[in-house]
């Protein structure tokens, strides 16, 4: 057991660290959030010749080959500096295709990816809001060669910018949901897509995609027909811990900001760090922080050495989202005033923690795995 | 990062599993943890007897050097705590073989370890902890009672409390005012002394409910050797310090929770309300899995504090955050279980109790670990002072 970041890990931290310290300033990140797109082409190429979108690409698709622990790493820095835009979405995209792509798909999608030339994203959720597959009802017809996608997806993150939508369609009614999901790879400027960007608590520029006769050749089905659920499942499971590793940064910087601002701010001739009602506090938002980020590396190195891991992910992803929420309100109420104002930079984080916990399955759809998985009946 | 343990280390945790079961069939009926060791005959004879089977392993000086008859390393304690943890086996002195015995190892002579180490890890003496004192709790340095050098003993006068198990030990180690005129925290020693020594009273204060697991001790002209202290004359604040930071992991505690967790789970398996099983209440599916995350949280953080001492690293934060996030999860899980079982959740051990009662008694046992080994507020201190920096006015 050795529970330290490994060289290459630290250098890949450090990397990261430097690089949106200097490239993604908050003032980029404000003017990223007013904009339609919420996407910096600019960062974008750069973070591709670091190798981030291929980071988890195997060599040969043109990758970096490195490990599910270390995008874990990557992950936690990109959380710090709450970088806006489509990585995540195009990374947590990748592994459906990593899993279950033919080897016509990979070559053709994976060096594109690792190259920064296909921004990718999920179309999960609709109008039901939910995380099971009950919730799927956008339709997909066989037409020939083809199948035709027609139904509303909501909530798909950086759609409006994607060149491809994974588009998660039922073929086939079934009782419990599961059977008869098929996922299909669509190029996001065939005709009968239309797109608009929701208005969200962070800015985070999800999206209503509108499938009209959409037609997608079946060479672009990935996995088999109507057994495409189980593919869901591990996007979410590894999602829900991607998730985590960036929330994990966020709660830090929240962690850090308080603290420092605790020891500038004077009232009543002191620091106002130096009162215990605020003590007490950041002591239990570190604690919270630290509580989490333990959990987090356990299912992260769970899943990277390809144990069975849903129950650890799930606890991992029910946790921290409540701790995201927790830590960042304690540090606007910790700050005071300063901090409700949209010119201070915790709100972003504040914001973001909503976005967080409600991606890739929030609190009590975890939960219920969890019950689940400890053997309630 | 790496979770993963050795084949050796998975040998030795099947071997500390094996032997905690089997220890486990021998318990007395009336044993429900930990703390009732103190409370009763049978459990302290049972208390006894897992020391002995423990020191035929060599299971109670796990870490140690093997000039002191250590044997394996960090990580089998924490391997072994777990074991315990899980089957709820007593049979390590936590004042002893947990507290003491780290300390000797670090801070006293030759002579001392020499005479100390041995019988501790034989499980032959038990030992209990003479800190606190009516005025002198968390700020444990404005202690009064004094220990005045005369010749080749000190004589010791005054009172301690809130003793754990200061009845049934044999020895207790504690700190006394040695210079009353020096200022705090350079005016006292780190005493080890025999419990049998006249002038020693001891008198056990029943706990809130009704049981007595802790006393008070009073000191009347109490002659001691001494040599028999550890660290520098007057430096005893400084040996204080480094024993509080053997904080145990928790892991024990933890394990404790996880196992009581699939209890209570079959419990609502099996157990019927409004026509289907307590588990199926969507209510108790909720809290029964926040509480789970929860404990896998603690867990991760427990192996983190243990990894650390394993490389002879210590973060005093982890320590304390591991301390206030477990003890207070037993507070959440003894509220959320004896709420799921409804009225039971009141019943004392008897035939109307699920679960041996085991839940009733957590309801007020969780805080013994939330107020001792410095309370959570104390905890809170530490991590803002020592962890974040952050000014201490005083």
């Amino acid at each position: 057991m050795d529970l330290r970041f490994t060289e290459t890990q630290e250098i890949l931290k450090k990397m990261a660290r430097d690089f949106l310290t200097t490239e993604c300033p908050k003032t980029l990140v404000r003017k990223l959030e007013q904009s339609r797109e919420g996407h910096s082409p600019e960062i974008w190429k750069k973070m591709a010749e670091l190798g981030w979108m291929g980071l988890i690409i195997p060599e040969e698709y043109g990758g970096m080959g490195y490990s599910f622990q270390d995008l874990v790493v990557l992950l936690e820095e990109i959380g710090r500096n709450i970088l806006p835009g489509p990585l995540i979405a195009t990374m947590t995209s990748t592994f459906p295709i990593l899993q279950a792509g033919t080897e016509e798909q990979k070559k053709t999608l994976l060096p594109k990816i690792a190259q920064g030339e296909l921004i990718l994203t999920t179309a999960l959720l609709e109008s039901e809001g939910v995380f099971d597959a009950s919730g799927i009802s956008v339709r997909a017809t066989p037409k020939g060669n083809d199948f035709l996608i027609n139904g509303t997806k909501l909530f798909v993150e950086m759609a409006h910018i994607a060149n491809s939508i994974l588009c998660v369609t039922r073929t086939k009614d079934s009782g419990s949901g599961e059977k008869g999901i098929t996922l299909f790879i669509v190029d996001a400027k065939t005709p009968g897509i239309s797109c608009e960007v929701m208005p969200t608590t962070a800015a985070d520029k999800l999206c209503e995609v509108r499938f009209k006769d959409v037609s997608v050749p079946r060479k672009n089905m990935l996995g088999k027909i109507d057994e495409g659920w189980p593919i869901v499942e591990m996007m979410l499971r590894k999602g829900a811990i991607a998730k985590c590793a960036e929330s994990i940064g966020a709660i830090q910087t929240c962690v850090e900001m308080t603290v420092a601002y605790s020891k500038e701010r004077v009232q009543y001739e002191r620091p106002i760090g130096a009162f215990q009602a605020l003590q007490h506090k950041m002591a239990d938002m570190w604690t919270a922080m630290e509580t989490s980020r333990y959990l987090v590396y356990e299912a992260a190195w769970m899943e990277s050495e390809g144990l069975p891991c849903a129950k650890e992910a799930s606890m991992a992803k029910a946790y921290v989202n409540e701790v995201y929420k927790d830590v960042s309100k304690w540090a606007v109420r910790l700050h005071g005033a300063i901090a409700t104002s949209a010119d201070h930079d915790i709100p972003l984080y504040y914001r973001r923690s909503k976005a967080a916990d409600i991606a890739f399955g929030n609190t009590d759809f975890h939960r219920e795995i969890v019950a689940q998985k400890i053997g309630l009946v | 990062m790496n979770l993963a343990l050795t084949d050796e280390q998975k040998a030795r945790k099947q071997e500390f599993y094996e032997t905690c079961k089997e220890l486990e069939k021998k318990r007395p009926p009336n044993f429900l943890g930990f703390e009732t060791i103190y409370e009763d005959d049978r459990c302290w004879e049972y208390n006894l007897h897992c020391a002995k089977e423990f020191a035929k392993k060599g299971w109670l000086a796990l870490g140690w050097p093997t000039e002191y008859g250590g044997k394996g390393d960090m990580m089998d304690r924490v391997l072994f705590a777990e074991a315990r943890g899980y089957y709820g086996i007593p049979g390590v002195d936590i004042f002893g073989v947990q507290m003491l015995a780290p300390t000797l190892l670090q801070a006293a002579s030759e002579e001392i370890k020499r005479k100390f180490l041995p019988p501790i890890a034989r499980g032959e003496v038990m030992w209990c902890e003479l800190w606190s004192e009516p005025n002198a709790g968390s700020d444990l340095a404005s202690l009064s009672t004094t220990a005045i050098r005369k010749g080749e003993e000190y004589v010791i006068n005054g009172q301690k409390t809130w003793n754990t198990g200061a009845h049934r030990a044999d020895w207790g180690f504690g700190v006394f005012k040695t210079d009353p005129a020096a200022r705090k925290h350079h005016n006292m020693t780190f005493i080890l002394l025999d419990m049998k020594t006249p002038g020693i009273t001891i008198r056990p204060i029943p706990y809130l409910d009704g049981h007595a697991p802790y006393c008070e001790v009073y000191f009347d002209d109490v002659h001691v050797p001494a040599r028999n202290i550890v660290g520098q004359e007057h430096e005893g604040w400084a040996v204080v310090n480094l024993l509080a930071g053997f904080e145990r992991s928790g892991i024990n505690e933890i394990m404790a929770m996880i196992r009581g967790l699939e209890q209570l789970v079959r419990y609502c398996n099996e157990t019927k309300r409004h026509g289907q099983p307590l588990a199926k209440n969507p209510l108790v599916r909720n809290r029964l899995a926040e509480l789970a995350c929860q404990l896998e949280a603690a867990r991760a953080l427990a192996y983190r504090v243990a990894d650390l001492q394993n490389r002879n690293e210590m973060s005093l934060m982890d320590a304390s955050a591991g301390k206030i996030f477990f003890s207070e999860l037993g507070e959440r899980f003894a509220f959320v279980a004896t709420d799921i079982l409804g009225p039971y959740g009141q019943v004392k051990t008897s035939r109307w109790a699920p679960l041996d009662g085991v839940w009733e008694r957590m309801f007020h046992e969780h805080f013994i670990t939330t107020v001792s080994m410095g309370t959570n507020e104390i905890q809170r201190n530490i991590i803002a002072w020592y962890g974040l920096g952050l000014p201490r006015i005083r």
